[in-house]
C-alpha cells in the first residue's frame, strides 16, 4: 500500500489547515504556496510535454509499424537508442540550441518552462514511440486484413489498430510521463531551478526542488516533495489504466 | 460480374498464380478446390481487390479495378467482400463486430453519433446474425466466442453490408458438422441474395455440396472449370480426373 502515508499529508501541503500533531508539516505551513507551485510546474511541464510527444510519437509508430521501407530497422534502432540517451545531454544540448548561439536563440528561451517542454519532449518521445510500435506491430495482421476487407480505408484500419493497441499505448504515455515528471538533470539545466521573490516556482519541479531541499538539508520537506511525486505517478498511472478498461468508440 | 482476366502473382520469384483467368456471376456459387500451397488464399485475396496482380486484369462490371483512381477503387473494394481462413474478430460485441462494414461505409457525422449512443444497430446486423443463428450472441464479447461461433460471427460480418460478391477463404476448415451446416446453409442464403459467392477449400465433398461451377487449381494454374456435376462426374482434364478421384496426391 504505497499510497498510504501519502494520502493523509496531500491535504496538508495542498492548503488544509495545519495540524500540529503532524510535525512533518510544521516548517510547510507557511510553504504551502511554494509546494503548490512547484507541483504545478511539474504537471504543467511534464503533461504538456508528454501530450505533445503523443500526438507526435503515436502517428510515428503507427506509419512505421505499417509500412515496409529499406531503413525501418535502422528507424528502430535510432528509437531504442534514444530511450536511454542520458538526460543530462538531452539537457544540454537544448540549452544549447536555446542559448544567444544556438539555432533557437532568437527566442530567449533559457531557463524558461518552454525550454523544459523541449526537453521532455525529447526524452518523452523514444520512449513512447517504442512502446507503441512494439504494440502496434503486436496488433494481429488477420485484424488489419479484415478492416480493409470488411471497406475500411487507410484511416479506418489505423483506428482498429489504435483500438487494439489500447493497452500498449497506454503503457506508453505512462512510462514517457514517468520518464518526464521524475527526471532531474535536463530541467535542472534548461529550467535552472529558479523561484521568484515571492518564493513561488518559476522553473522548479518536484525534482528539482526534491534535490535542492535535500542538499540544504530540509528532509522533510524533500521527503513530502517525494510522496506528492510518487503519488502523482500512481494516479497518472491509475487514470491510464482506468481509461484503457473503459475503451475506446471505433 | 467480379473477373480475373490471364493474372499473374509472384512472391520472391516464384509464381504463384500464372496467366489464370476466372469469374463470378451473380446469384452463383464457385467453388475453387486444390492442393494446400497452390494459391487458393492468393486468387481470394486477388479477387478481393486487396493485392494486385503483378500481371493481367481485374474487373468488377466491366470496370478495370486496377486502372481506376484511389476513390473509385475504395468504391469497388466495398462492393466485395472476404472472409478469411482465421475469424480475426475486432476486439468489441459480436454486434460491433458485424457493423464493422455498414459503419465505415458511413460520414463521420454518423459515426461518431452512434459511436456516443445517439443511434442503434442497424437492421442488417440482426438480419445477418440471424442468418448464421448467432442473434442472441449479439451483446456478447468476440473474445469470449467458441472457434466455431467466431467463424460464424465473421461470415455475418461479411454479409451485412450486403456486398455483391463473397470470396470465403476454407470457410469451414476448422469446424465441426455442425457448425459446418450452419455456414453452407449461410452460403446458400448469400446465392439466394444474388450474392455471386466464391469458396476456396480443400474439402471436395463440400464443393460438390455448395458449388454451381468449380474451378480446379492445380500446381500452374486453372486445369478446368465447369458445372459441379460435370468436373466431378465426367471431367475432360486428366488431371483433374486423378486430382478428383485422389490419385493425384500432392
Ligand atoms: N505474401 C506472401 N509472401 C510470400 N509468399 C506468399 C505470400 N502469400 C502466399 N505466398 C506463397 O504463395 C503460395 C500459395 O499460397 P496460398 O496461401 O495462396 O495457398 P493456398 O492454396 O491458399 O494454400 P492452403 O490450402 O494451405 O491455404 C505459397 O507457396 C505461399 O508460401
Ligand atoms: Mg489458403
Amino acid at each position: 500500500m504505497p499510497l498510504e502515508p501519502v494520502v493523509p499529508l496531500l491535504p496538508e501541503v495542498l492548503g488544509g489547515p495545519t495540524h500540529h500533531h503532524l510535525p512533518l508539516l510544521l516548517d510547510l505551513s507557511f510553504r504551502e504556496g511554494y509546494v503548490r507551485s512547484i507541483i504545478y510546474v511539474s504537471l504543467y511541464v511534464s503533461l504538456t510535454a508528454v501530450a505533445l510527444s503523443t500526438l507526435f510519437s503515436v502517428p510515428v509508430a503507427i506509419l512505421v509499424g505499417f509500412s515496409e521501407f529499406p531503413g525501418k530497422q535502422f528507424v528502430k534502432s535510432v528509437v531504442n537508442t534514444g530511450m536511454g540517451f542520458p538526460s543530462v545531454v538531452v539537457g544540454l544540448l537544448v540549452l544549447f540550441a536555446v542559448s544567444n548561439q544556438g539555432p533557437l536563440g532568437s527566442l530567449d528561451l533559457v531557463f524558461t518552462r518552454e525550454a523544459m517542454i523541449m526537453s521532455q519532449f525529447v526524452l518523452a518521445t523514444p520512449p513512447i514511440t517504442a512502446i507503441t510500435l512494439a504494440a502496434v506491430s503486436g496488433v494481429d495482421d488477420g485484424v488489419r486484413d479484415a478492416a480493409r476487407a470488411l471497406g475500411g480505408t487507410r484511416l479506418d484500419v489505423a483506428l482498429v489498430v489504435l483500438k487494439e493497441a489500447r493497452y500498449g499505448i497506454a503503457t506508453a504515455i505512462l512510462a514517457g510521463f514517468g520518464r518526464a515528471v521524475s527526471e532531474v538533470g535536463s530541467v535542472l539545466i534548461v529550467g535552472g531551478n529558479i523561484t521568484g521573490a515571492d518564493g513561488i516556482s518559476k522553473t522548479r519541479t518536484l525534482t528539482t526542488a526534491i534535490q535542492l531541499e535535500a542538499r540544504q538539508g530540509q528532509y522533510e520537506t524533500a521527503m513530502v516533495l517525494g510522496a506528492v511525486l510518487v503519488a502523482l505517478v500512481l494516479t497518472v498511472n491509475a487514470v491510464v489504466v482506468h481509461f484503457g478498461d473503459e475503451g475506446v468508440a471505433g | 460480374m467480379l473477373r480475373a482476366t490471364a493474372v499473374s502473382q509472384s512472391f520472391g520469384g516464384e509464381r504463384v498464380l500464372d496467366d489464370l483467368s476466372i469469374e463470378v456471376d451473380a446469384g452463383e456459387v464457385l467453388g475453387v478446390i486444390g492442393p494446400s500451397g497452390v494459391g487458393k488464399t492468393t486468387l481470394l485475396r486477388t479477387l478481393a481487390l486487396s493485392l494486385e496482380p503483378d500481371e493481367g486484369s481485374v474487373t468488377l462490371e466491366g470496370t478495370d479495378v486496377w486502372a481506376a483512381g484511389e476513390a473509385d477503387r475504395l468504391a469497388l473494394r466495398r462492393r466485395v467482400g472476404m472472409v478469411f481462413q482465421e475469424a480475426s474478430l475486432f476486439d468489441g460485441s459480436v454486434g460491433h463486430n458485424v457493423e464493422y462494414g455498414i459503419r465505415v461505409r458511413k460520414p463521420w457525422s454518423d459515426r461518431i453519433a452512434a459511436a456516443v449512443g445517439l443511434a442503434g444497430p442497424p437492421d442488417a446486423v440482426h438480419e445477418s446474425l440471424d442468418v448464421v443463428g448467432m442473434t442472441d450472441k449479439v451483446n456478447q464479447h468476440a473474445d469470449s466466442l467458441s472457434g466455431g461461433e467466431a467463424q460464424r460471427v465473421s461470415f455475418a460480418r461479411a454479409l451485412a453490408y450486403d456486398p455483391d460478391v463473397l470470396l470465403l477463404d476454407e470457410p469451414t476448415s476448422d469446424l465441426d458438422p455442425r457448425n459446418t451446416a450452419v455456414i453452407e446453409e449461410a452460403i446458400d442464403e448469400a446465392r439466394n441474395r444474388g450474392i455471386g459467392v466464391v469458396v476456396a477449400t480443400h474439402d471436395m465433398h463440400q464443393a460438390e455440396r455448395v458449388a454451381d461451377r468449380v474451378a480446379v487449381l492445380l500446381d500452374d494454374g486453372v486445369t478446368e472449370v465447369g458445372p459441379t456435376d460435370v468436373i466431378f462426374d465426367d471431367p475432360t482434364d486428366e488431371r483433374t480426373r486423378k486430382f478428383i478421384s485422389g490419385e493425384l496426391v500432392y
